[in-house]
């Protein structure tokens, strides 16, 4: 019975596709490194059932050049990442559109805001104690439902929402 | 003389006028400054005296063989059948038009070193006219129509340079441009007449072209269309060169240029360009009668027009420049005479020739008293701002009468013989049986013409130099006549002036001299028809006294007739509104059509280029977001490629 | 056969698109795990079209067992959050992978693929993971780009990958029809790449031969490129004088 190695090659491609997946749709230069370097494993996969099925040794050969020049683009990507992240303080690489025509419309992008205000971080809460006295800005008359008093700030007149620390003095508890 | 010798003598003519430009050039602004004439002056006499050495030597040399003297150069073009050799070729014609054009020129130059004394821009000036004579030798001496177009060119662009030389001045610079624009329109005749010889003789030389006098017969008899388009082409070219009717019209303005400069290229040297290429075509002229008709017909005209304009001008330099249109049309007019048979050929290349000669001396001399006029009155050149300074600058007077004299052709001086063999030639031709009739009327223009020419010249002499002494308050309270460097020239001019048509028009040696020019038939020279001679002593005498009459014992004459024909008076004051006219059917037209070609331009063609321009823009408008700068968009695109190689490897392996 | 053989490709295709579609970080953010089962599944159907009958059963379950392990870290790395557990599950995926070169008998391989990458390249992306991204969660990890126009453009690609093997292969041909297996082709050329009784297939010696015989250019090239990348690396890496890490 001979073996079989058309599996093997099935398995390389699936690998190789499923890197490419991650290259195009994860924004994180690291990740997409990581995915990069799925591919590479496909592709070795690949040609190790290759040289099997030729009966030769070629197969194995490239793999350890395939090796090779990963361990190169690893350490060079990285490096380039590390420089990246210097500039910009961020590892998102829609950031780095920077060569596309000047009227394009950053359609392709989100810019970093718009995520930040999709994904605004889960509030942070510290345990604080009952505002003594009346807070300026705090209606203490209206009833307390057990609700969140909601305030309106000095300047910008947005709604008040928790942010930073010092400010989470502010809000009441029942 | 050896053959060396000679093509060095040959060489030196054109060659030492642009080594002075070029050293001119060169050093004349940082080394030379104030004495930049010297490699002018030395230049050009080294050239006037190698041309009097070729006219006196080399060219005799050829006539028992008639063939031309010869100086080879180098290979210009090389194409296929084509050979165009830079080369010098000299012959009676080439000799006699550069002896006169060398010395006219050494003399003018003389002369402007006083006249341009000062100008800021005096190396400039050297420079250019020492270009302009080189120009002028090597357009003479030319031995092809090829090199005979490029410095025919290359004069045009001196003219040009020189009748701008003070740029800054509105007018000469929009008369430089009228003067380049409306020679190009001659240009292109001469380019098309080339382009046709070259089709039909294939050859451009002098020499395969009009002594193939086989093949002229042979395309006489075959396609005499052709000879007469040709004769035609050359002809529009020599009518813008040497300003004919109806593209005179450059001359008068060109006066904007310093008086040297008119004197030399606008009176005595490139004007006469065109009768020189006529009179050297000769031999296809010769097989073209109508054109010949048309020539003196046009030369005819020319000359009542210019003269008639001339009568009323009252700049000086003015009255002079269309003296030189009118006397360009009596050339043409005696050149055209050659319809009238063969024999009559030679003699009327050799009268309109004569004529160039003459004329060449003393319109230069005339011009010349006019620029140290226009020099001692302090740039004024309105002949009603000045008059009776016959007292104030004699030299000048002197210089001015001598020129006036022989522009009218007073008895036994110079303009006298050479106006007298045309209208001789003229009347010989009224004999002939098909063009007689033309003739004849071209013979009393003639007549008519010269005892105008008589009559406004002595006008303008009268003006400027007699009456009571005004002079206008730019001179300064003592003008000053010309200083040496200026009246030597004048003397000198005033002297040739005064001999030299008797010199050479007594004894017929002009004739005799100019009978060997290649190409020529041979005639027996005419003998002197009394009755014509007599007839011009008239007219001149006539005129003389006329102006005298007028401007000197009743001046108030003049008026009344102005008055009284205020019209023609005004028609011709205003040059009979010719450069309206052309303005009218040839400016505005273009004009709008060149504003149709704009609008055309601008609202079609740009509109058109521009969607050209952005179809692809609009094409790329859908795919443009995958070159967003964003590397795994890229990468999508890469994956792409493979997936349609993929297929075709499918495709391939089915 | 062929019919089917292509509808089953289609709907493994669709169905790994999908699951694939559910797993990447996005909006719809529930059911990760299961997703990426089902597109695992999804896509070692695609590979099963592969299986012959009757083949060891040793191998079989092993080849199974690392495809399976390979294939499901792979989803799972391209779908994680954090980059430090896609870090991780590349880790496990590379071990996986490994496991397939023992397979094809090519263990040296094995043992140089997990020094370098779980030993080496895994540690260092760790390292950059901690020095860049101390801020914990990040926005532009929670949102995938594009997912549909990628899934689309991969599928198809994958699809032509699996049909082009297919058809080259003759998948679902009788034995005889198909190409042979284990024959040199172009002995003649490089032929000290080809294996030997003395240094059979899988051996070192034979990789060793193949490597400083045929090869040994290519290697010494490969060994230059290293050592630039050494220096490339050094010279763009960020220095502490200059910045703040």
């Amino acid at each position: 019975m001979t073996p079989n190695f058309d599996p093997y090659l099935a398995v390389g491609a699936v690998l190789f596709v499923l890197g490419a997946i991650g290259f195009v749709t994860r924004r994180n230069l690291i990740v997409m490194m990581l995915s990069a370097e799925l591919m590479l494993h496909g592709v070795s996969l690949t040609l190790l059932a290759f040289g099997q099925i030729h009966n030769r040794m070629e197969g194995q050969t490239f793999t350890v050049f395939v090796l090779t020049i990963a361990a190169c683009e690893a350490g060079l990507a990285l490096a380039i990442i590390l420089s990246l992240y210097q500039s910009k303080k961020s590892l998102d690489v829609s950031l780095w559109g920077d060569i596309r025509e000047e009227d394009l419309p950053a359609r392709a992008l989100a810019t970093e805001e718009e995520d930040h205000a999709a994904f605004e971080p889960a509030p942070l809460v510290f345990p604080g104690l009952t505002p003594a006295g009346r807070v300026p800005g705090i209606d203490m008359d209206a009833p307390l439902d057990g609700q969140l008093i909601p305030t309106v700030t000095k300047n910008d007149g947005k709604r008040f929402t928790y942010g930073e620390p010092e400010e989470a003095e502010l809000t009441t508890k029942p | 003389m050896s053959e060396s010798a000679q093509h060095l003598v040959m060489w030196l003519i054109p060659g030492a006028p642009l080594v002075a430009a070029i050293i001119i050039a060169l050093a004349g602004k940082g080394l030379l400054k104030e004495r930049s004439h010297w490699p002018c002056w030395i230049g050009l006499a080294l050239s006037a005296a190698c041309a009097l050495c070729m006219w006196k030597t080399i060219v005799p040399a050829g006539f028992d063989s008639h063939s031309p003297a010869v100086a080879t150069g180098y290979e210009f073009l090389n194409i296929g059948t084509m050979q165009v050799p830079i080369a010098l070729r000299a012959d009676a014609i080439s000799a006699l038009m550069l002896t006169m054009v060398t010395t006219v020129s050494f003399l003018v130059s003389i002369f402007a070193a006083g006249y341009m004394h000062h100008d800021p821009g005096y190396p400039r000036f050297f420079m250019a006219f020492s270009l302009f004579v080189f120009s002028m030798c090597m357009l003479v001496l030319s031995g092809n129509f090829l090199q005979l177009f490029i410095f025919w060119e290359a004069v045009g662009l001196c003219s040009y340079l020189l009748i701008g030389f003070w740029f800054k001045k509105p007018s000469a610079a929009a008369a430089a441009k009228k003067a380049f624009v409306v020679n190009r329109i001659g240009d292109f005749g001469l380019i098309i007449g080339m382009f046709l010889i070259w089709t039909t003789f294939g050859s451009l030389n002098f020499d395969d072209v009009l002594l193939n006098g086989a093949k002229i017969q042979e395309l006489a008899t075959t396609s005499p269309g052709t000879i007469t388009l040709i004769c035609s082409m050359l002809f529009l070219g020599a009518m813008g060169k040497s300003a004919q009717f109806p593209l005179h019209v450059w001359l008068p303005d060109a006066m904007e240029g310093p008086t040297p400069v008119s004197a030399l290229i606008h009176a005595a040297t490139m004007v006469t360009a065109g009768v020189y290429l006529v009179a050297r075509c000769t031999p296809l002229f010769m097989y073209a009668p109508e054109v010949q008709v048309t020539i003196s017909v046009i030369g005819a005209i020319t000359a009542l027009l210019a003269a008639l304009i001339g009568l009323t001008q009252f700049d000086l330099k003015r009255v002079l420049a269309y003296s030189t249109v009118s006397q360009l049309g009596y050339m043409f007019m005696a050149l055209g005479a050659g319809a009238a048979g063969e024999d009559l050929m030679t003699t009327a290349v050799t009268a309109g020739m004569f004529h160039l000669f003459t004329h060449g001396f003393f319109k230069a001399l005339l011009f010349l008293s006019a620029g140290s006029v226009m020099h001692s009155m302090g740039d004024v050149i309105d002949m009603r701002r000045f008059s009776g300074l016959r007292k104030v600058i004699p030299i000048t007077h002197f210089a001015f009468l001598c020129g006036a004299l022989a522009l009218a052709g007073f008895p036994l001086i110079s303009g006298f013989w050479s106006k007298d063999e045309i209208l001789s030639v003229l009347n010989k031709a009224s004999a002939h049986t098909i063009y007689g009739k033309y003739f004849a009327a071209v013979f009393w223009v003639a007549c008519g013409t010269a005892f105008i020419t008589v009559f406004y010249t002595f006008r303008a002499y009268f003006l400027t130099f007699w009456g009571p002494t005004k002079i206008p308050a730019e001179a300064g309270h003592h003008p000053h006549d010309a200083s040496p460097v200026m009246a030597w020239p004048l003397r000198i001019l005033a002297f040739a002036s005064l001999i030299i048509g008797g010199a050479v028009g007594f004894n017929h040696a002009f004739a005799d001299y100019l009978h060997h020019g290649t190409g020529l038939p041979h005639a027996p020279h005419g003998s002197f028809n009394y009755s014509l001679m007599a007839l011009s002593t008239v007219i001149s005498l006539a005129g003389i006294a006329l102006a005298w009459f007028c401007y000197v014992q009743s001046p108030a004459i003049p008026e009344k007739t102005a008055t009284a024909l205020a019209p023609l008076y005004m028609l011709s004051q205003n040059k009979f509104y010719i450069d309206e006219i052309l303005w009218g059917i040839l400016v505005a037209p273009l004009r709008g059509l060149s504003h149709l070609s704009f609008l055309f331009d601008k609202y079609f063609i740009d509109k058109l280029v521009d969607l050209v321009g952005m179809i692809p823009r609009w094409i790329s408008a859908a795919p443009r977001w995958l070159q967003a700068g964003s590397t795994p968009g890229y990468a999508l695109v890469m994956w792409g490629g493979l997936l349609a190689y993929l297929v075709l490897v499918m495709g391939s392996l089915r | 056969m062929i019919g089917t053989v292509q509808t089953t490709v289609v709907i493994a295709l669709v169905a790994a698109a999908a699951g694939l579609w559910f797993a990447l970080p996005q909006r719809l953010h529930r059911w990760r795990m299961l997703s990426s089962f089902a597109a695992t599944g999804a896509l070692l159907w695609l590979v099963s079209l592969f299986e012959q009958p009757g083949s060891e059963i040793v191998s079989r379950t092993l080849f199974w067992l690392f495809s399976f392990g390979a294939v499901l870290c792979g989803v799972l790395m391209i779908t994680s959050r954090d980059p430090v557990h896609g870090a991780l599950w590349f880790a496990v995926a590379t071990l996986a992978v490994c496991g397939l070169f023992m397979l094809l008998s090519a263990p040296f391989l094995a043992a140089a693929t997990v020094i370098v990458y779980a030993g080496a390249i895994i540690v260092t992306f760790m390292f950059v993971i901690m020095l860049a991204q101390q801020s914990g969660v990040n926005a532009y990890d929670q949102r995938s780009k594009n997912p549909v126009a990628a899934l689309f453009v991969s599928s198809l690609l994958l699809g032509a990958l699996v049909m082009t093997l297919i058809n080259w292969r003759g998948v679902g041909k009788p034995a005889g029809e198909r190409p042979a297996i284990g024959v040199s082709t172009e002995a003649g050329v490089h032929a000290l790449s080809v294996p030997t009784a003395a240094a059979p297939q899988g051996s070192l010696y034979a990789l060793g031969r193949s490597l400083f015989g045929d090869y040994l250019f290519a290697v010494e090239i490969a060994g230059t490129v290293l050592l630039v990348a050494t220096v490339g690396a050094i010279v763009m890496a960020p220095r502490r004088a200059q910045g703040n890490l």
